[in-house]
């Protein structure tokens, strides 16, 4: 179940997350013989048309979402409005409950990522440095449950939620996603890492193991835990299929099946449509923004491997 | 602890051999009474809603109905009409489509961008980070803005190809195009994300072997030829193993941009077992052919992961 593998480093920017090998990035950035100016000239052209591939229809929506019905299909189309209309995040503000979708969808992301932190590392720790007995055959049984997707569980699932009565619950969406095991495995690994004498004399010296695993393990572990943090919100953030299958109740909508419930059946709302896709990607933005700099993917690829 | 304290109790003496035994196993049972309590949580919501439901899958396919109404044992009806229903067919067809066409461009143009982007230096954030912004970016968001760029009148797209003198596509009213365009915004999506993980698996790569490989007087071609792509295998292995896993599982854009039409064209298999609960109300059916999905996701993930530890070893 162990996958090998070698690569640490960047999402965003590899300088300052954390390396367990900890070497050197900015070298091994450039390595020897590589990019003269021609080749590092067209590497810039090509990957900035890939990211104005990838920004552009996020402007596009961003114009169409400050234009109002009328100048939305004129042609030829004018790509920057000359007057900026706001009318439709007023509309979407006003008559969809726009807001409570994302007070929704912040409540349920935040509280799975709580839950999920403090459980897996408490997991972590446990399957790191303590020894129990059944601990790899326990260990090998929770992994294998990383190879059953959730949309292969739905209907199974829904009949659990509904026959617990949660149904349009907000423990519907909290629950649910709790049982996912990649977490123990990252918290494992990176907990793993740390010398074994840091336990043992605090063990000596008459440290209970929840006293280990509070004082020592957890402020050491901070930048796995940002980590999967920040993967634990994200996947909550877009969450779609299991949010819709267990709310009907509108108010219970969040941000993802609240706007594609949007979508008429004979007339699509275009404007709205973008106003809310705008607006939906503030609160993510701002999130990875403020974290980006602790968010590497080596520090996921480095704890997942072994 | 003061280390100058006298001892408050008299100097121990030896334990006995049944003592010594007693203790130990009175400090093993705390232990693992103590690693329990650790794993308690987990262990609570993974038995809950991971093991429960995948045993009762299983029993669901053996009824109908249950979602409005009762459900009724009936045996094996519903596996039967997994093999005479069309639509499954279909569906896994759409499916097995999907992840062939956009996984081989998803990485190519991953890789592409990934050996690209290590050349850049400064600047090279800000790319990343606008190259990522769609993994950022709910699939219904994404389904919804590109609804937008192919509408085949007022499209983006279209109003392009119509400036430089082509024909209108009709991009999701076609059955032979509408798939290929769910491919093209799985590509679209994905590109970022594959590039800075291509990205972090180069990096990692040992540079003296670049050294030596410049020495001998390889030219860049050779040396990302027999150097670079030997050396990733582990990495694409490892990638192919997720993109498998994701890619099966589509349904959030199929969901938005065509609910599976034109023509069940691009349904697939997540669809319709989504489209079985409420829709149709055959609950034991979409069982059944989550059952199927949870095979295919894990023949295809258990293969490459074979490939992936034969090279390992080899």
């Amino acid at each position: 179940m162990v996958v090998q593998h070698e690569a640490p480093s960047a999402i965003t920017d590899a300088g300052t997350g954390q390396h367990r090998r900890g070497s050197a990035r900015r070298s091994s950035r450039r390595p020897v013989g590589q990019a003269g100016p021609a080749l590092k000239a067209a590497s810039y052209v090509t990957v900035a048309v890939a990211a104005l591939a990838t920004l552009g229809p996020f402007f596009y929506i961003l114009t169409t979402s400050l234009k109002d019905s009328a100048s939305l299909f004129s042609y030829p189309p004018n790509w920057i409005p000359d007057e900026l209309f706001w009318g439709n995040y007023s509309r979407l503000l006003t008559e969809t409950l726009f807001v409570r979708w994302t007070v929704n969808t912040l409540i349920v992301a935040t509280t799975v990522t709580a839950l999920k932190l403090l459980f897996d590392s408490m997991a972590g720790y446990a399957f790191a440095k303590i020894d129990f007995p059944a601990k790899e055959p326990l260990f090998i049984f929770l992994l294998l449950g990383l190879m059953i997707p959730v949309s292969a569980l739905l209907i199974p699932l829904f009949f659990l939620v509904r026959g617990m009565n949660l149904l349009n619950t907000y423990w519907a969406l909290i629950l649910p996603p709790l049982a996912n095991p990649i977490g123990i495995l990252l918290m494992r690994n990176f907990i793993q890492s740390l010398p074994r004498d840091l336990d043992n004399a605090a063990r000596l010296d008459g440290c209970s193991e929840f006293a280990i695993y509070r004082r020592i393990v957890v402020p050491l572990v901070r930048p796995p835990l940002v980590v999967l943090g920040v993967l634990t919100f994200m996947i909550q953030y877009t969450s779609f299929i299991w949010p819709l299958v267990v709310t009907s109740d509108n108010r219970m909508n969040v941000l993802t099946t609240g706007l594609a419930g949007q979508r008429g059946v004979a007339t699509i709302d275009w404007g709205a449509i973008s106003a809310g896709g705008i607006m939906a990607m503030i609160p993510i933005t701002i999130f990875f923004l403020a974290l980006q700099r602790f968010f590497t993917a080596g520090s996921l690829m480095g704890a997942l491997k072994q | 602890m003061d280390d100058h304290a006298p001892p408050a109790v008299p100097a121990p003496r030896r334990l006995t051999g049944a003592e010594h035994r007693r203790l130990a196993r009175r400090y093993r049972l705390r232990r693992t009474l103590q690693a329990y309590a650790f794993l308690a949580p987990n262990l609570f919501f993974f038995g809950l809603f991971l093991v429960v439901p995948s045993i009762w899958l299983l029993l669901v396919t053996f009824q109908s109905g249950g979602v409005y109404g009762e459900a009724q044992f009936v045996g094996l009806d519903n596996w039967r009409q997994l093999f005479v229903d069309p639509l499954v067919t279909q569906t896994m067809r759409n499916t097995l489509l999907l992840a062939a066409m956009s996984i081989p461009a998803l990485f190519v143009v991953g890789l592409g961008l990934a050996l690209l982007l290590r050349n850049i230096g400064r600047g090279g954030p800000a790319l990343r980070a606008a190259l990522y912004f769609p993994t950022l970016t709910p699939l219904v968001i994404i389904g919804s803005i590109w609804l937008f760029l192919v509408h085949p009148d007022f499209g983006a797209l279209n109003l392009g190809i119509r400036a430089l003198g082509g024909d209108t596509v009709n991009w999701l009213g076609d059955t032979a195009i509408a798939l290929p365009t769910i491919a093209m915004v799985e590509v679209w999506r994905g590109m970022g994300f594959w590039a800075l993980f291509f990205l972090a698996g180069l990096l990692a790569l040992p540079e003296e072997l670049y050294q030596a490989a410049h020495l001998d007087g390889t030219n860049a071609w050779q040396r990302l030829r027999y150097l670079t792509l030997p050396l990733m295998r582990p990495v694409f292995l490892f990638a192919a193993i997720v993109a498998i896993f994701y890619t099966l599982q589509v349904f959030d854009t199929v969901f938005v941009m065509t609910d599976g039409g034109p023509a069940n064209s691009t349904a697939t298999v997540a669809w319709y077992v989504y489209k079985s609960i409420y829709v149709y109300d055959q609950a034991g059916f979409g069982a059944s052919l989550s059952f199927i999905l949870l095979l295919m996701i894990l023949g295809l993930t258990l293969g490459a992961l074979r490939l992936l530890r034969s090279r390992m070893d080899g």
